[in-house]
């Protein structure tokens, strides 16, 4: 799960990258906020709740 | 009788004064009373100035000289000028060459004596972080707060450097830096993409070995330091101390440099506007994402990878709060980081004299006015929301309001300064609840909301605030004319630059951070023993505790 999210979490980057080959400015701002969101999914949703499964808390 | 004299003498003496006033005043009219100026009087023309006119200027004598100078009269006059032939004297060669190296003087000072104010910024996160942790670990949380500083220039002077600023080009305020002219770029949509500096190794590759670059080098690795200095905090009372080393290497090595290389040192972010027409391009006047989010992200990273304190969440994920140990020094280094942030921010410029360095005096009024906005904005909310103004709370309001104005400072006006001081003291007082409570994040001293989420706030207001009124030089990044926001009348190309940055921030540097601590969870493990954690770290990890004499709990 943390490979997974690490990917998850890069390819917003690329999105928001690859929106550079956009001309208008409303489609490259639409395209950038949804990598921002991908990007941050793949943290909260994806990476933390794979450590936050075996958090210390829950171990004792 | 003698009462009545003494008082007639006193009403004289006010009539006459009474009477004199209207005249003393007449003799100094308003402006607008004057007699006008004669119409258009013609300019007088430019007389050239000769070598010969130099030669007349009246210097003062050896034996006046010898006398002394009590009034500074005698001191700094056309003999103090540096002559490249004693025998012809001074020449306009010789005073243009002296009025360019006093320019330059100027920029070194200033930015010299603003990099030593950031230097001093160490101390004030040293002890903000050891009194927001409990006294058990004390010695652990100053010596990392130490050691960073010097584990951080090394990496920096070996490496870092380098890869940030080895391709930057000419930095005018400072003389030029002409050494720092490679950096390394690929091709994407048929645009250069430069990614990594390659001059400046060691301080002394390819001609490195520079005054310019040394001043440059300085500025540039307190900033860096200040970045590496945030994550000892998020980590806190819990991080192995030899991880901590190897992870600040790293960090100062590579992770920093490289998104500060994109952004100032002629990599791909800073030339959106003159490659992809996004306004000026990513802007970020002195680093609310280039030094905090990096630090801030970097810190969240970390704090993922480590875990909680034992005691920081019950068995049901409900969180517990654990108590720092002295809030007189958590304010205190508040107040020492406020003092070094008038070296961030202003010094930025790189220089006092020059192409808009002017505007320090604004730069440094939008930084006071957006940091106490920010710890009135946090002490309000926290008050209205608990019943009490949080003290601790308050000072990360202020260091939140700090924090986000680094990047619009050169760029907005005072209003805009308030405004994006009072959100970030509100945003962080958010951000700490939605860290601590939903990412179920331990994060002692608040440093990724403050730096992190705040310095992503910064970032992206420039593209909302940045008035369109500060002109350094006429461009900024390459494109000419000034930063300008979509509040002021910019078509949002701005703020997608600004956006791609911020997206840089949350998607690569956050993935290297990540992957470099990852590596050091395997090779050299993130995090301490459960015992020695309740112990304390001071004896375990240090050897020493911080307050021997005192008796203290767990």
């Amino acid at each position: 799960m943390i490979f997974i999210g690490l990917l998850v979490i890069m390819l917003g980057f690329v999105i928001s990258v690859l929106s550079l080959a956009l001309h208008s400015v409303g489609a490259q701002l639409a395209v950038v906020l949804f990598g921002l969101a991908v990007s941050l999914y793949g943290i909260m949703g994806v990476l933390n709740r794979a450590y936050l499964k075996n958090a210390i808390w829950k171990k004792g | 009788m003698r009462m009545k004299t003494t008082r007639k003498f006193l009403f004289l003496i006010l009539l006459a004064a009474a009477s004199l006033a209207p005249r003393s005043f007449a003799q100094a009219p308003p402006a607008a009373a004057a007699a006008p100026p004669p119409a258009a009087a013609p300019a007088p023309k430019p007389v050239p100035i000769t070598d010969a006119d130099l030669a007349g200027a009246p210097v003062p004598s050896a034996d006046a000289r010898a006398k002394g100078d009590p009034d500074g009269s005698l001191t700094g006059t056309a003999s103090d000028i540096t002559v490249s032939d004693a025998k012809k004297g001074v020449t306009i060669g010789d005073l243009a060459n002296q009025v360019g190296q006093n320019k330059i003087a100027i920029n070194f000072v200033w930015t010299l004596v603003t990099g030593f104010l950031v230097m001093f910024m160490q101390a004030g996160f040293a002890i903000v972080e050891t009194g927001l942790c409990r006294a058990k670990n004390a010695n652990h949380t100053m010596m990392m707060n130490f050691a960073v500083y010097g584990v951080g220039m090394l990496a920096y002077w070996l490496i870092g450097f380098a890869i940030q600023m080895g391709g930057v080009g000419a930095t005018a305020n400072l003389g030029g830096t002409p050494p720092l002219s490679a950096e390394f770029a690929i091709t994407l949509f048929g645009k250069p993409f430069g990614l990594f500096g390659q001059n400046g190794l060691f301080l002394m590759h390819k001609g490195t070995y520079d005054v310019s670059v040394m001043v440059l080098f300085l500025f540039q690795m307190v900033f860096m330091d200040t970045a590496l200095t945030i994550v000892t905090g998020s980590a806190a009372e819990r991080w192995k101390y030899a991880a901590f080393v190897v992870s600040s290497f790293l960090m100062g090595a590579f992770t920093y440099p490289i998104f500060a290389n994109w952004a100032w040192g002629g990599g791909w972010l800073a030339n959106l506007g003159a490659n992809f027409n996004l306004g000026k391009g990513y802007c970020d006047f002195a680093g609310s994402g280039v030094v905090h989010a990096v630090g801030g992200i970097t810190a969240l990273a970390v704090s993922m990878i480590i875990g909680p304190r034992i005691g920081k969440y019950d068995r049901t994920g409900k969180p517990n709060a654990i108590l720092g140990h002295d809030i007189v020094l958590v304010l205190l280094g508040c107040f020492i980081l406020a003092f070094g942030w008038f070296g961030f921010n202003p010094g930025s410029t790189l220089g006092a004299s020059g192409n808009g360095a002017l505007r320090i005096g604004s730069v440094a009024v939008n930084t006071m006015l957006a940091g106490m906005a920010g710890g009135f904005g946090a002490m309000l909310y926290m008050w209205t929301r608990y019943g009490k103004p949080d003290a601790s709370m308050s000072g990360n309001g202020l260091l939140a309001g700090l924090v986000a104005i680094t990047a619009p400072s050169g760029f907005v006006n005072p209003v805009g300064s308030v405004i994006i001081g009072l959100i970030a003291g509100v945003l962080v007082c958010l951000s700490v609840e939605f860290v601590d409570r939903v990412l179920k994040v331990d994060d002692p001293v608040g440093a990724i909301s403050v730096h992190g989420t705040n310095g992503l706030w910064g970032v992206i207001s420039i593209g909302l605030f940045a008035d369109g009124k500060s002109n350094y030089g006429g461009s900024w990044n390459g494109v000419t004319g000034s930063v300008t926001g979509i509040f002021y009348g910019d078509n949002g190309g701005q703020l997608v630059a600004q956006l791609i940055g911020v997206v840089t921030l949350v998607g690569f540097v956050f993935t290297l951070s990540f992957i470099f601590n990852l590596l050091v969870d395997w090779f050299v493990g993130q995090r301490v023993s459960a015992k020695a954690e309740l112990e304390g770290l001071d004896l375990p990890e240090m050897g020493a505790l911080g307050y021997p004499e005192f008796e203290l709990k767990s």
